[in-house]
Order: structure tokens, then sequence, then C-alpha cells
């Protein structure tokens, strides 16, 4: 089911009014709220149900296990059981049809004749997400950070909580199990707070990313054209937009909801557009992922502990896996290997070139970061490589005769968009929307909040899929 | 903060905005209609899983579309046929899936609209692509899409807003963004404008609004796109006889001798599509051979004196009144020659 849909409407309005019931107590309204996350998910493909459920119990077995367990080798098999079945899971639905078609490109390289037969693998929706949560919880299990869950149904609710099941922000077994263990009712200005975030999130995706930018950016990259640099950059720069308030739209929906029904999930996005280089960057984009990348992958890898050339190895590691996370194509690898080698150059920079950020240069490196971040997004988006090598070529004008395809009124709609959330991202970047709230005149709010709802309502989103379901 | 009361205000003056934005469109002309989109289209579709031997299913392009009224079909027969034909569309995919993933025994009619019915065998052209994502959006529709689209339909039926069409009749914001247009970077699109001149119903009857019947003005606008950059004259931008003629004639062998009763009907044209399919789409070359092959039972309007000087208002669809007539015409014949079923009326 997606936020910006009518059935997603009616389902809310449900849960809230038996949520805040009088009749269920508490355990009754968490099995309600697990019954709903499920038919939430169901919805979209009801037997795809049973792999959270079995995510959902080899999780809590292990869990448990680990909790009682003293013998290292056994709390090890304990370990590897739930990597297996969650990244078992992720290889067969995800990677499965990649690893084939490689697999397939290599023998026939090597000259023996192989076809294989097409799998048609369904990709479970936020197959990514949910297991990368389940999976936090058992490895800091493993690790002895945290409790064990209390109860199965605290546990199961943990992994399928609707408002962030299927696109995070991916949450850290201590900051939401734990939520669950005592009521919660949403004050009434955590309420009204949560419905604001909600507009905020559903105008993000129904206006901003669906309306004003999805057309340019698919039209730009579907186009089997060579194009004129304008044409490139803009079409870039609509997709930049685009899946930024695509995927924070999702989020804030996400924490809206959340919050309505009392229960808080942590920032996934804190303007990264207006970010000072990449680790600044990586701070601020999908915040729930690279805390979990650098918690479970890249610390694991070595970190920062032995040495530069292994961090650098660590985090070019990380980065490229990272790349994969988002999508099973060789061109999600090139693009988390971009960043790790912009991650990798601004380390060398403070190390051997160090020099001070003011107010000054500020806006000018958060440019830079901006545009830099922009190239990588031409990986992301496109399907192929020569599609992307195309875009790129363009963009730096190494090809001359490129075709116009786009009208002066979408150069002007995508730069006036993307230029406005630059610079929103600038202002706001050592604020929060809360801080810059309370400080607003309620009068002006509300009008801001019917400019929202009004502009959702005339532009009828008609269920657009969020970009991150794929991944 | 006091977010209560910009709750308030929000709520309050978006009501306000979106009545007058109702209003706006209303007093354009605008009325409440339902858009002819996948989800109607499925809705019909899934009808087939409970249909039984005496049922009617139609399939074609826009012209049976047009041309068949249901509930004149019913008045005359007493059988409601479940309407799957689909405007700009060729039948092949549609008659494709019905023959291959179901098991329906009962009566399949078959619109023939040469320029769409032998135009292309392959999803990269618009005509199969079009008819095939309706097939592929049936199979893989899920749940959460069905409940949108029984709870768009009360919000269609009372709002004049809430439209998918674009082109000169769009409302949705981002199809009034594309219509904006200034400079000169890119050639222009000349295409003529295209404003809709057909209402659909919840059982996906199609009939021709009364004032494309009427104004011969707005009936003009219709064929200045039929005849864009076209005369009678110019060969058809995608034509495919020999492989349409294949894919078919597999089906329809493997729906009738399953016990399948399989007609063809050519609905009326005029004007510039009669022209054309003259000079490109000779009857004997492609609709008798067509009827030949398949073994279907064909019906021709040019062989019934009755039907053969129809108008088109816009030369390749029956006014209203016309196919409440030809409709009921047609289903006579039909039912004269047992090619038909019916059912016996109770009163």
């Amino acid at each position: 089911m997606l936020f910006n849909s009518l059935s997603f409407i009616v389902f809310l309005v449900i849960v809230l009014l038996l949520y805040y019931s009088k009749f269920l107590n508490w355990t009754n309204k968490k099995r309600m709220l697990l019954l709903a996350s499920y038919v939430f998910y169901g919805l979209w493909n009801p037997p795809l149900v049973i792999l959270l459920w079995i995510s959902t119990l080899v999780d809590w077995t292990a869990g448990k296990k680990l909790a009682i367990e003293d013998n290292q080798r056994k709390r090890k098999m304990w370990l590897l059981l739930s990597m297996v079945v969650n990244l078992g899971f992720l290889a067969f639905f995800k990677y499965g049809n990649f690893l084939l078609e490689n697999f397939t490109a290599l023998v026939n390289t090597m000259g023996i004749e192989f076809e294989a037969l097409p799998m048609d693998i369904i990709l479970p929706m936020g197959i990514s997400f949910y297991t990368f949560q389940t999976m936090s919880y058992t490895i800091d299990m493993y690790k002895g950070k945290i409790e064990p869950a209390r109860t199965f149904l605290d546990f199961a609710l943990y992994v399928t909580f609707f408002p962030q099941l299927v696109a995070g922000p991916i949450v850290r077994a201590k900051d939401l199990i734990t939520q669950f263990y005592e009521e919660k009712r949403a004050t009434a200005n955590q309420f009204f707070w949560g419905v604001f975030l909600l507009t905020i999130g559903l105008f993000q995706k129904v206006v901003m990313a669906d309306t004003l930018l999805s057309s340019t950016s698919d039209y730009v990259f579907g186009s089997d054209k060579l194009l004129h640099g304008v044409d490139a950059w803009i079409g870039t720069l609509a997709f930049s937009g685009q899946i930024f308030f695509d995927f924070a739209g999702y989020s804030t929906c996400a924490i809206g909801i959340a919050l309505m029904l009392g229960i808080i999930l942590p920032d996934n996005f804190r303007y990264p557009y207006a970010s000072l280089g990449f680790s600044d960057l990586w701070s601020r984009w999908h915040i729930s992922l690279s805390s979990w990348l650098k918690d479970y992958l890249y610390i694991p890898l070595g970190g920062n502990r032995h040495g530069i050339t292994r961090m650098y190895v660590a985090l070019m590691l990380t980065m490229l896996l990272g790349g994969l996370w988002h999508g099973a194509a060789w061109t999600f690898m090139v693009w988390g290997g971009l960043h790790g080698t912009y991650l990798i150059l601004e380390k060398l920079q403070k190390q051997y070139l160090p020099f001070k950020i003011t107010k000054w240069n500020g806006i000018f490196l958060a440019f830079i970061t901006f545009s830099c971040v922009n190239i990588t997004w031409v990986f992301f988006r496109a399907r192929e490589f020569d599609t992307a090598w195309n875009m790129i070529k363009s963009m730096f004008y190494m090809q001359t005769n490129g075709e116009k395809i786009l009208g002066s009124f979408e150069i002007l709609k995508v730069s006036l968009v993307v230029g406005i959330l630059f610079i929103c991202h600038w202002l706001m970047r050592n604020t929060s929307m809360k801080a810059v709230s309370l400080k607003t005149n309620p009068i002006i709010l509300g009008v801001f909040w019917a400019f929202m709802l009004f502009l959702i309502i005339i532009s009828q989103g008609s269920g657009e899929q969020f970009i991150y379901f794929q991944f | 903060m006091n977010l209560k009361q910009s709750l308030i205000i929000g709520i309050t003056l978006c009501i306000l905005g979106t009545i007058g934005w109702e209003i706006y469109w209303r007093s354009k002309g605008y009325y409440p209609d339902l858009d002819n989109n996948e989800a109607l289209f499925a809705v019909q579709r899934n009808r087939v899983k409970r249909a039984l031997d005496s049922d009617i299913i139609i399939v074609g392009s826009s012209r049976i579309h047009f041309d068949i009224q249901l509930d004149v079909w019913k008045q005359e027969t007493g059988i409601k046929p479940i309407q799957l034909a689909y405007p700009g569309a060729t039948p092949l995919p549609v008659f494709h899936d019905l023959v291959n993933h179901t098991d329906f025994v009962g009566t399949i009619i078959v619109g023939v609209t040469p320029g769409l019915f032998f135009s292309s065998t392959s999803t990269e052209k618009r005509a199969y692509r079009s008819a095939n994502d309706k097939v592929e959006y049936f199979h893989n529709r899920t749940y959460a899409q069905r409940l949108n689209h029984l709870l768009s339909i009360p919000l269609q039926e009372s709002l004049a807003f809430i439209s998918d069409a674009d082109g000169v009749d769009a409302i949705k914001l981002q199809f009034l963004l594309e219509g904006i247009q200034f400079g000169n970077r890119i050639e222009g699109n000349d295409f003529p404008p295209f404003p809709n001149f057909a209402d659909i119903s919840l059982d996906r009857n199609l009939r021709m609004t009364e004032k494309t019947a009427r104004d011969t003005s707005f009936a003009r606008l219709i064929k200045n796109v039929w005849s864009f950059k076209s005369t009678p004259e110019t060969p058809p931008r995608e034509m495919s006889k020999d492989s349409v003629m294949e894919l078919f004639v597999k089906d329809a062998k493997i729906f009738q001798e399953r016990g399948g009763k399989l007609v063809l009907l050519r609905c009326p044209s005029t004007g510039y599509y009669r022209k054309k399919e003259e000079n490109f789409y000779c009857r004997d070359e492609f609709w008798d051979e067509l009827v030949k092959q398949s073994g279907a039972k064909g019906y021709h309007f040019e062989d019934y004196k009755q039907l053969k000087d129809l108008d088109c208002p816009e030369w390749s669809h029956l006014s209203g009144e016309d196919a409440d007539f030809f409709t009921a015409e047609i289903a006579k014949i039909m039912m004269n020659d047992n090619t038909i079923p019916i059912k016996l009326k109770t009163n």
C-alpha cells in the first residue's frame, strides 16, 4: 500500500480509530498494529508476507538463544543462521537474476555456450530495508549491546511496523522495541505535528517529485538520443530533485504517521544538498542506512583502526556494497564507487590541503559537493552504461551536435525548483523544520499547510510508486 | 506554536480552494466523468472468470466500443456483454489473453478496425502495446490497486476536476504544466487539439457525446486529429497483415476447438477513413481473408442495407443515437442467424 493512495487514507483512519479506542488494551493495540502492518504489506502481494514471518521467526529465535547462550561457537552458529536466512533471501530475490546474468556472461566469454532460463523472480517490496533491520537486532544481540525483546509481539511489531516497513528509516532495535513496552499515546501537539509531517511528506512526493520533476527526468533518461549539454544537466538535476523529494517524502510521511501513534522514529534526512563535503553528505542523506553501513560493515571491516590504506579499502568496499544494496546492477556499483572515491579524496584533502570552512567559502563548497553528487546520480538513474556515459559526455560538452529535447519552460521549471531546493537546504542546514515552525505565526503556517494540501489534491497523484520501494 | 489553529486554518482554506477549483472547471464546461483506464478495464476483465457459456465478450478498438451500446444489446438479447474493447488499440493481446489464460467457451465478438487490427504484433508498436499493457495490468494488479480504484469511483463520479485526461482536456496539475510552452528552443508540437468526445460508464459502455454528434465544428476538431499530416492516399505507418493473421488465426482455432464461438464485426466508417480503408485494406484481401482463415462468422456493415449508409460524425464512430440503432439491428441479425445466444425474456 502506498502512502499517496486513497486506500491508505482509509487504512490510516481505521488504524487511528482502533488505536485510540478505549476498548483495546495496550497488548491488543499492538496486536492490531501488527495485523494492520501485515495487511498494509499483504495488499501488495499476500504470499510475500511469508518472507516477513520467516525473517521474524528466525531472528526472534536467534535473539532468544543469543541471550542465554555462553558457548561462543554456538553463538556464532545462531548469528550465522540469521545472516544466511536474511542475506539468502536478499541474494535470491534481489540479486538472483543479476547473478545468473553475470554468470551466463562469464561462461560465455570463456567460450562455453550456456543460456539460462529466465527466473522471473518478484522483488519483494522493501526486502532490503526489513532484512537490514532484523539483522541489526541479531548482530546487536550477538555483540551483547542490547537486551532481547521482551515478547514475540514486540519483536514482530519491530520488524513489521507499517510506517517504516517498506522504505525505512531502518530503525535499530534499541530505538524502537523499547517504545513498545509501555502504552504510547501521542499528545495533541505530537498528533498535529505528525499530521503536518505527513502533509509535508505527501507534498514532497506528489507535488515536487511526481508532478514537477519526474516527467523531465524520465524523458531525458529515456531518450535514446545524444543530448545537448543543457538538456543532460537539466535531466540530471530533475532526477536529483526527484529522488530527494521522493525518498525524503517517504521518510517524512513515515515519521509523521508513527508520531500520530506516539512512536518516535529517527530523522533520515537533514538537508543533504547543502552538505559541505561527502562525510557531511552521508551524515545527512539516508542517515539510517549510512549509520547501519558504518556500524555493521565499515567498522567490522577494520574502519580506521588498521592504518590509512586499510581504512580506504574498508571505505571503498562499504560504498561499493552500499551501491549494490540499492539495486542489482553494475551502474549502482559505479555510483557507490564514485562516492567511495569522493570520500577518499576528501580525506586526502583534509590531510594534505586542510582549509577552514567559513560562511564565505561554505556555500561554494556546498555547491561543489552538490554538483559532484549530481554526477553520481547519472549512474544511479541510467539503466545502461551507454546511457550514463552519453549523459556524462553531454554534461561536460564532450560531444558537439547534441540534440535539444527540452522546451524553455521545462528548463525554467527544473532550474527554479532545484535552485530553490538548494537554497532552502543551505538556509536550513543548521536548523530544523520544527525550530522554524515554532518561530512561525500559526496563521502563516496554516496558510502554508492549506497551500500544500490544495496542491496535493489538484495534483491528483494517481499512486505513483516511491522510487526506493524497488531497493 | 499553535498547531491546532494552523490545522483548522489549513483544512478550511484547502476546502475553500478545492471548492473554488471545482467551480472553476465546471464553469469551463467540465462535468464529473469516469476515466477509461486500465483499472476500469481490469474490473470487466475480472468478470470473465465467472462468465457462463451463454455470455458474450466484446474485444476490439474504439469503433466497436462506441458502436455497441450494452444496454440496447441487453434489451434485444437479454444478455449484457462484457466490454473489453479499448480505443486506439488492436484487439489481439486481449483476445490472446482470453484464449490462453481463461477457459471461457462463450461467444467473443471481435471488432475489426482495419488500421488498428492489421497494425502490428509487437509490443514496440503503440496500438499493440496499449492493449497489452491493460492485459498485464489486469494480471499484475495488487489488492491495493483494486481498492484504490474502488474508492476513486465515487470521487470520479462526483467531482469534475478528478480526471486523468491530458492534452486540451487536462485538469491534473502535471498535464496543465506540460501544456505551458514558450520560446522556440525545440520544435513546437503541432499536433492538433484532441478533445474528449465520449463518456464512459462503470460497465465500460462508451457513448459519443451529444456535442460531437450535433456540433460539426467540434467534430471537425476530431477529424483534424484523424487526418493529421495524412490523406486517404497516405500509406499507413504501421501495417502487418501476415503476422497479424497468423497470430489471430492460431488463437481463433484454439478458441473454437474448445467450443468457443467467434464472431467478427466490421463497424461503419465514413469519409477519410472509409477511403483510406478502401485504398489500403481492400475487403477481399483483408476482411474476407480473415473471416475465411479464422473460420469465424463475419458481419460487415456494408452487407446490410439498413447499416451501410449510417453516418459517422467524425468519420470513425457512430453517434449515440445511431449506435443504439446499429446495436439493435446487428443483434437482431446475429440472433436470426443463431450466431449469438439469447436469454428468453420472462416478463
